[in-house]
């Protein structure tokens, strides 16, 4: 099977100054690319632009061969990224909001999907409150619920653990390789190093040389050891 | 998976469907919740209050344009003022024509800045990211800004052309606005062109500028349903060839213009006017890395010289106001020649709006540095020291600007060459208002009004808003006196330079308001 993510010579970073060295990766479907590094090494930064949100400075990101373009329908519909944009429609509740992306991404049966997501999620007691009514990491599972409900063929997740306890945690490791089992390519960014050893394949650690190492190793850096 | 498509995705009817039916769902949620916040009683409650604000507001306005209107068509060709040597008469019609054009122009560049095709926050995150047709999602707010902005244009331009063309009939006022209306849909079209990158950059506004030339003469010609006729059916043209192509707009854009016009409008409406000029002015493309450098490299003799030099480079890099200051001087020459003359106090008035808003685009740097203010607490230097650095820049632009205005306005025979002096003093008070003007403390709406035998008014608020501009026109008012006199004894010279002193004081020692 062909990669589905392919990076090559990519350097990162704002107002033409990189933030870490370059990247270069591939990761095919059904596996799990963990990113790791220090705080402020630049590792939102890579996946923001593996998700078209940033320009490169320089270097090639392809999905499934074609060069990223966020705007591109293709790009739209294999594509699933959640950062921590705190953003929600004021007036839509919980299942509202997974009922958009349902719908928007002709999932079948999307009231049926919703209520599953909402269940594993733990938010279906919170299903018909409105994003200002929900604790912080309540709307976290709700953008993480909005990311998995819809099919993608690379999904990039930006620290998804934060605001999660730590049942929650496992569950998303869990669905997470369970994803990458379905065919699914993941990127993760994370400090939890528990998330990394349950899923990832591989491990980039993103500083100003950029590595790749075996996950036990990335995840003994985020340990602190 | 299929190669590469169009942003317009594949046409379908079906996925066209499915797009308006998103949007149609979240709007309708979006208005069920709303009206399930809100009583009766409370809408009726607003309704009232606002028709009402509306009403007086109109009012007020429509008085004082009839008022400004019957002064205008009454005056005498030898009614007074400030000039006393016409030796050019500029034609009525050319002026009005370039203010036209000049609006025109703002409406284009503002249209520009703020999209004119957007998408807000939540619909960015969760509408953009879906692989359908965007069409839906943009089209019918980027309709409906346009209506919003035609019919505004169209209430604005009313009490112009009624006190700029007095012998125009009615029938001729509404068809004049209504010319002008179609010329700002026209203008807000180029826009969205350009933001489609239809055409190029600058090729986009150059064509905007000869464009809008050509409808800014449209209003004043001679009363006919022609011109806007003509106008209108350009702005019908433009929307159609740009409308479908709305949801090809790229993502970055979207968001862009969606963050300033929501940056913008929230700071209109707390009243921030420097929130404003930031919203606005945040995606100018700064002039570095070479301007002033050697200067600035100079070695520093101490921390208060290191400062200046600080803030007179940053003040020539931050893109100083070269041409709006120009066009206000040559603006208000020209009011001031116009054939047939302006009342006295309307040409106080210019010179007085002239003046604001040239010292208030001084203010960039004063802007910027009063975001950090804890920057300027870790200079080991007395805060006022650093404030009278802060306004040194704009104190000697204005003063020059002055200076010149003062210059060209001795030419034409409204004082004598003192008026000079006295110009290049008061632009000292008038820069150093800029300052005060950029440290002051966004209005707090949650402080109540104070009595007054005249009602409930909101002083905590309309010294807020107030601040800066005070001094700006006070000290201006030892000049409009040495203009009105027609010469200047020394007592108005002297009176400007205690004025300006003052003002500078106050602005220095006094420290900027917290909110």
């Amino acid at each position: 099977m062909g990669s589905v993510l392919e990076a090559e010579g990519l350097l990162v970073g704002y107002a033409g100054a990189p933030v870490c060295g370059e990247v270069s990766a591939s990761v095919a479907a059904g596996e799990v690319l963990g990113i790791v590094g220090v705080n402020g090494a630049g590792k939102s930064t890579v996946a923001r632009t593996i998700a078209g949100r940033q320009a490169p400075l320089a270097g090639d990101v392809r999905v499934h061969g074609l060069l990223i373009d966020p705007d591109a329908v293709p790009f739209r519909r294999q594509v699933a990224a959640v950062f921590d944009d705190d953003l929600f429609f004021p007036s839509l509740t919980v299942r509202e909001h997974l009922l958009l992306v349902a719908r928007g991404h002709s999932v079948a049966d999307p009231e049926g999907r919703v209520e599953e997501e909402l269940g594993f999620f733990g938010l279906l007691g919170r299903a018909d409150a409105i994003p200002d009514a929900l604790s912080s990491g309540q709307r976290r599972r709700l953008l993480l619920a909005a990311g998995l409900i819809r099919p993608s063929s690379l999904l990039i997740l930006d620290e998804p653990e934060q605001r999660l306890d730590p049942m929650m945690r496992v569950a998303l490791g869990v669905r997470i390789a369970e994803h990458a089992r379905n065919g699914g390519a993941v990127v993760l960014v994370t400090h939890d190093p528990e998330l990394l050893l349950a899923t990832a394949s591989s491990c980039l650690v993103i500083d100003h040389e950029v590595r790749e190492l075996e996950p036990e190793r990335g995840a003994s850096i985020i340990a602190g050891s | 998976m299929p190669g590469p498509e169009l942003l317009t995705v594949d046409g379908s009817t079906a996925d066209r469907n499915l797009a308006a039916e998103i949007v149609r769902f979240t709007r309708s949620t979006t208005r069920r919740y709303k009206r399930s916040r809100i009583s009766l009683s409370e809408r009726f409650v607003d309704a009232y209050s606002w028709g009402l604000g509306i009403a007086v507001s109109l009012t007020i306005a429509a008085s004082f344009v009839l008022a400004l209107r019957n002064e205008i068509a009454d005056r005498s060709s030898a009614g007074s003022s400030i000039i006393g040597e016409q030796w050019f008469a500029l034609p009525e019609s050319v002026l009005w024509t370039t203010v036209t054009y000049a609006f025109l122009l703002i409406v284009a560049n503002l249209a520009r800045k703020l999209g004119p095709v957007t998408v807000g926050g939540p619909e960015s995150t969760w509408w953009l990211s879906l692989p359908i047709d965007r069409r839906p999602m943009v089209l019918p707010p980027f309709l409906r800004k346009v209506v919003l902005t035609s019919a505004g244009l169209a209430i604005v331009f009313l009490p112009f052309s009624m006190v700029t063309a007095v012998d125009r009939t009615p029938i001729g006022h509404l068809l004049a606005s209504v010319t002008f209306a179609a010329a700002g849909v026209i203008a807000v079209a180029l826009a969205a062109f350009q933001q489609l990158g239809m055409v190029r950059p600058r090729l986009g506004r150059a064509m905007t500028m000869v464009v809008l030339l050509a409808c800014a003469v449209l209003p004043a010609l001679p009363e006919s349903p022609w011109p806007a006729a003509l106008a209108g059916a350009t702005a019908v043209v433009l929307l159609v060839l740009a409308g479908p192509r709305t949801g090809e707009v790229r993502s970055e854009e979207l968001i862009r213009g969606g963050a300033v016009a929501g940056h913008a409008g929230a700071s209109l409406f707390m009243m921030d006017s420097n929130e404003v000029l930031r919203a606005l002015g945040a995606g100018r493309k700064t002039v570095d890395g070479g301007r002033a450098a050697g200067f600035f490299a100079r070695p520093a003799g101490g921390p208060l010289r290191a400062l200046i030099r600080a803030d007179v480079v940053a003040f020539l890099r931050l893109n100083p106001p070269l041409l709006s200051s120009l066009l206000w001087l040559v603006a208000c020459v020209a009011m001031l020649l116009v054939e047939g003359g302006l009342p006295e106090f309307a040409q106080l008035g210019i010179i007085v709006i002239a003046g604001c808003a040239t010292a208030s685009g001084m203010g960039g740097v004063a802007r910027k540095a009063a975001l950090v203010p804890e920057l300027d607490a870790l200079l080991p230097l007395h805060p006022a020291l650093v404030r009278s650095s802060r306004a040194l820049m704009p104190c000697l632009a204005m003063a020059v600007w002055m200076a010149a205005l003062s210059g060209l306005l001795v030419l034409l025979g409204a004082s004598d060459p003192a008026l000079i002096a006295v110009g290049a003093l008061a632009g000292i008070g008038m820069g150093t208002g800029s300052l005060r003007s950029a440290t002051k403390a966004a209005p707090d709406w949650s402080a109540p009004p104070v009595d007054t035998p005249f009602g409930p008014v909101p002083r905590a608020q309309l010294g807020s808003l107030m601040r800066g501009l005070d001094v700006t026109i006070l000290a201006m008012v030892p000049l409009l006196v040495g203009l009105y006199l027609g010469y200047t004894p020394w007592a108005v010279g002297m009176v400007q330079a205690l004025f300006s002193a003052g003002i500078v004081m106050v602005a220095v020692l006094s420290r900027p308001k917290r909110a």
